[in-house]
Formats: structure tokens, C-alpha cells, sequence
């Protein structure tokens, strides 16, 4: 259970992951936008709450509070390096506003993580580099990316038996200082990068097979399409994003502890 | 007209101190079923890549000869243009897939001809089909048997219609039952479509049977080239040590001792026909 297990696509059957990709990257570009022109409490748990329904919708509440829970420990650190450089260096006229805004700024991380996570998760690789491709980013690029993403299991095997192999013929990797720790692995790093070598030309030699690079307009069996709720999600978007910059101009947002009279 | 004609062709790497093959001239018809074998290192692979082009295109070094392949002039003509007539199957599967599902990989050879996306869907169902993995597009590769991934790469060359495929042992990575499959769809493609098969094979129990033509290689050089009962019975084939099938080798134990087969058996079916045959007299 790591915390990237919050970030790695899960296929459910769910409304959200059927959503263009191209809508929900404007969606997490408007958000994180959002999340920076605030830095008071109110806006950003706000911010954090009105994601939530998209989660649910996406059935992924469990690798979601895992991403979560993952960030709490940089959420932790990043509170903690804010308190003291704002003691330090900032002029707060007291302990609990440097507090105050030191969780905010920590929420600000929270919301961000949040919305990545949800776009990381309800998004196929598959889908997002048609998306990239449906955005003129050269095929070249999207191929490669989508390679790699293909790749990543068979390497990770790969890895893993390199590591058994070697183990059995006695290779030691645990224990030692830290340089010896790093010189013990290079007896499988070896074997990993000759291996990928290898493997890049066969599939080069298999790409060619199949006629890579006869035209330079390139077909797709798929394409994709906006449909009624990519276009909601767009609005909904935009909205947020006017809301917030009238808010941001013309309101002055309380802070919790003159609302407390701390 | 054969559909694939060589003329001397010689081929050195451009690392190779001597050449990977020499001297091979060979022709092969249309509908022929060609199981290529000969011992490790003799440059089966080698004469493969010339039939698509990749040696000279993709590996330089020296290619001296004439080949042709569809009536093209290799040397002449790009890859990209060959791969649309000669499709080729390598020998690990998992290198051979880089789409993230099944039906995305058999339409990239497609897409990258730039074929309408209605003309590629039916070609790619049609392809499916005739794999039989039309229940698995959706799959990951990485969710798929060896023998179902290298069943994808067939049906990735086979949906650009080409005249002829090669396969560079497609079966080494498999189990038995997966390698049968595999032979079996390869038949098809051969006996329904008429495609052209070359088919590098050191399991010739189990594709002799299949074949209309057996050549055998050795040192870079064609040695033995002809119909499967022929070579595979001569007594060069045994001696260079090609792993020819156990019934046409019983077939000769049995006539050294005086027991003459009719017909020279490549199949246990056969063998045992002829075996009931003989010992009913
Ligand atoms: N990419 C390459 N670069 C240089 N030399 C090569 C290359 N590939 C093969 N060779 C050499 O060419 C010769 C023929 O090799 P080839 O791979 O064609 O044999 P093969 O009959 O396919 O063997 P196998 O049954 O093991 O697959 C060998 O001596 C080999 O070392
Ligand atoms: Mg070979």
C-alpha cells in the first residue's frame, strides 16, 4: 500500500472515467488555480468538500483516502516548515494567525493532491494519450508515452526476477552503508538496462513491421468526443473560476480565528 | 511468377566478419507453406528480415544479390511499403505488443497507413476473429498468456492483408498446447486465406505436418530444400541434427529392419495408418 497506489488508474465502471480527459485536465488546471489565489482556511476546506461528490461519483473513495492519507505525512511536514519560517521570518502579530495560515497553506496542498489524484485515477493511460494525440502533440511524443506506460509492468517483472537471480547467487543487497546499499544493486541495474536495450530494438524492428511512419496522416481507431457531461464539467469549471476571482477581488475573507475572537 | 525470388543473395552485419548467409537463391509461390529449420545461428533470422525489408533498410551492412518479394524490388522500396505484403512475427511475444489493449494494437499497423476508421474497425474485427481472440480486445497485453499475445501479433499483421507471413520461431516462448494453437491458426491463415507462410520451426513433430515445402539451412547456406516427406526422410536432415519427427524416424528404424511403411509418415495419424495398413497384411 503506497501512496502512488492513490494515483494509479483503476478501471471502474463509472461516469467519471468515461469523461474526456481533455475536460478534466481543465477541470484540475482550474483548480489548481483556484487553490492558489487562496490562502485563508474557508475557501480552500471549501475547495477540498466540493470535490468530494466527484470521487464518489467515480467509486474510487478507497485509492482516494489512500492518496490521502499518503499526503497527510507531507501535509504534516509542510505545517510544520511553515509555522517556523512564518515565526522567523514572517511579522504575525500572533502564534494562532501563523497557525492559522500555515493550515491553510497546508490545505492548499491537500486540495491539489486531491485533484490530481482524482484525475490520475479515473483516467486510462489509453484514454490520455488519445487526448494528447486529439491535442496535435506529435505522435511521436504520445507513442512514446503510452509505450512507457505498457512498459512499466514488464519491467517491474523483469526487475524482480534480475533481483532473484542474483539473490540466488548469493548477491547481498540489504545491509552495509549507504554507498554499499547503492553499489549493491548495481549487479541487477546492469543486467535491467542491457535487457531494455535489447528489448528497444526488437520493438523498433516490430514498429517497422508494421509500416511505421507510411503517412503523415496517421488514422485512430477511436476518437474521442465531448459529450454532455465533459461539457458540465467544463462549465462547472469556468464558473468556479469566475466565482473565485470575484470572490478573491472584492471579498474580504474572515479569518477563523477573528471569527473565534481569538 | 514466384512471390518471393532470390538470386545469390549474400547478407554480412556490419559487424560480422563473414556473412550471416551466402549464396541462398531460392523461389517460393503463392500459397506455399514453408517451414524454414537448421541449427542455432545458421541465419534463419537473418534471411528473414530480408523478406520485409528490414536488412537493408533498418540493418545496414552488406547485402549482395537480387531479392524480390510481391514483384517489389526490395532495395527499392521502403519498409512501410514491403510490411503492407509481407507481414512478420517475431519470436517474443511481448515485445511485439505496445498498445494498451488488445484491439488498439491490432489497428496499429492500420493507423499508421492512415486507413479510414470504418474500413479499420472491420478489418480489425475481421483480424480478431480469425485469431480467435475476439473475446480479449479489451484486455491489457500484460493480462494475456503468451500464447493469446503472440495470437495478437498474428492478428496484427494479418489485419494488414498481407500476401505472405513470415514467423520467426512464434512458438519458443510457449508451452506445447499454446504452440499447437498457434500452428493450427497458422494452418488457417495458409489452407482458407491462401496466404503464403514461411515458418521458422525447430518443432517439426508438430508443424511438418502442415507443410507444403521444408528447407533446411546450415552455415548460411540452403543445403536441403523440397517437399517435407523428402527431407525430412534424407539422411543429411539426420545427420546435420534437425529435430525431424519421431514417427518419420521410426518410419526409417522400421525399414532398416525390413518393414516397409507405404508412405512416409510426419504424424502419428499417419503413422499409424500406415503401421494398420502393413501389418493387416
Ligand atoms: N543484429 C546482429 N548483428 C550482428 N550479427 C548478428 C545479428 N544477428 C545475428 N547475427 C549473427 O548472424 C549469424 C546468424 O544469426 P541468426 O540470428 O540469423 O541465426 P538463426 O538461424 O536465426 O539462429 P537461432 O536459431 O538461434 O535463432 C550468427 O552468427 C549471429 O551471431
Ligand atoms: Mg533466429
Amino acid at each position: 500500500m503506497s501512496m502512488f497506489d492513490g494515483f494509479k488508474f483503476r478501471s471502474v465502471n463509472s461516469s467519471v472515467h468515461k469523461m474526456d480527459p481533455r475536460a478534466k485536465f481543465i477541470y484540475v488546471c482550474v483548480m489548481f488555480a483556484v487553490a492558489v489565489m487562496f490562502s485563508q482556511i474557508i475557501p480552500l476546506l471549501v475547495l477540498l468538500i466540493i470535490q468530494m461528490p466527484l470521487v464518489f461519483a467515480a467509486r474510487v473513495q478507497k485509492e482516494w483516502l489512500r492518496s490521502m492519507k499518503g499526503a497527510a505525512g507531507f501535509a504534516i511536514i509542510i505545517f510544520l516548515m511553515n509555522v517556523f519560517s512564518l515565526y522567523f521570518y514572517g511579522n504575525y502579530e500572533s502564534l494562532s494567525a501563523i497557525v492559522e495560515r500555515s493550515f491553510a497553506l497546508t490545505l492548499r496542498f491537500m486540495v491539489l493532491i486531491e485533484s490530481f489524484s482524482v484525475f490520475f485515477l479515473t483516467t486510462s493511460p489509453d484514454l490520455l494519450g488519445l487526448a494528447l494525440e486529439q491535442s496535435r502533440v506529435p505522435y511521436e511524443l504520445c507513442f512514446a508515452f503510452t509505450t512507457a506506460v505498457r512498459f512499466v509492468p514488464v519491467l517491474a517483472e523483469e526487475a524482480q526476477t534480475i533481483m532473484d537471480a542474483q539473490k540466488a547467487r548469493g548477491l547481498e543487497l540489504e545491509g552495509g552503508s549507504f554507498i554499499k546499499k547503492i553499489r549493491n544493486y548495481i549487479p541487477i541495474l546492469i543486467p535491467l538496462i542491457v535487457n531494455a536495450i535489447r528489448r528497444s530494438l526488437e520493438l523498433a524492428e516490430t514498429m517497422e513491421s508494421r509500416a511505421w511512419g507510411a503517412t503523415q496522416n496517421r488514422t485512430n481507431l477511436y476518437v474521442l468526443r465531448m459529450g454532455r457531461k465533459d461539457f458540465l464539467l467544463m462549465l462547472f469549471s469556468f464558473a468556479m473560476l469566475v466565482v473565485s476571482v470575484y470572490v478573491s477581488l472584492n471579498v474580504q475573507i474572515p479569518n477563523i480565528i477573528y471569527l473565534l475572537n481569538i | 511468377m514466384p512471390i518471393i525470388e532470390t538470386k545469390n543473395l549474400t547478407y554480412t552485419y556490419p559487424i560480422g566478419t563473414k556473412p550471416a548467409f551466402e549464396d541462398v537463391t531460392i523461389k517460393i509461390d503463392k500459397g506455399e507453406f514453408v517451414v524454414l529449420t537448421g541449427p542455432s545461428g545458421c541465419g534463419k533470422t537473418t534471411l528473414c528480415r530480408c523478406f520485409n525489408g528490414l536488412i537493408p533498410h533498418f540493418y545496414s551492412g552488406k547485402l549482395e544479390g537480387e531479392i524480390y518479394v510481391s514483384n517489389l524490388k526490395v532495395v527499392n522500396h521502403p519498409i512501410h511499403e514491403l510490411a503492407q505484403h509481407v507481414g512478420m512475427v517475431f519470436q517474443n511475444p511481448e515485445n511485439q505488443l505496445f498498445a494498451l489493449s488488445v484491439e488498439k494494437d491490432v489497428a496499429f499497423g492500420l493507423e499508421n497507413l492512415g486507413i479510414s476508421r470504418e474500413k479499420m474497425r472491420e478489418r480489425v474485427d475481421w483480424a480478431l476473429k480469425i485469431t480467435g481472440i475476439y473475446g480479449l480486445k479489451d484486455r491489457a497485453p500484460y493480462e494475456l498468456s503468451g500464447g493469446q499475445q503472440q495470437r495478437v501479433a498474428i492478428a496484427s499483421v494479418l489485419a494488414m492483408q498481407p500476401e505472405i507471413i513470415v514467423l520467426d520461431e512464434p512458438t519458443s516462448f510457449l508451452d506445447p498446447v499454446g504452440a499447437q494453437n498457434i500452428f493450427e491458426v497458422i494452418n488457417r491463415l495458409n489452407k482458407d486465406l491462401g496466404i503464403t507462410i514461411i515458418l521458422v520451426e525447430h518443432r517439426l513433430d508438430l508443424t511438418s505436418k502442415y507443410a507444403s515445402r521444408v528447407m533446411i539451412m546450415d552455415k548460411g547456406r540452403i543445403i536441403l530444400d523440397g517437399p517435407p516427406k523428402e527431407i525430412l526422410n534424407s539422411e543429411e536432415a539426420r545427420l546435420i541434427g534437425v529435430g525431424i519427427p519421431k514417427v518419420t524416424r521410426l518410419y526409417q528404424i522400421l525399414k532398416n529392419k525390413g518393414l516397409n511403411l507405404n508412405e512416409i509418415p510426419l504424424s502419428a495419424e499417419e503413422a499409424t495408418k500406415g503401421l494398420l495398413e502393413v501389418l493387416r497384411i
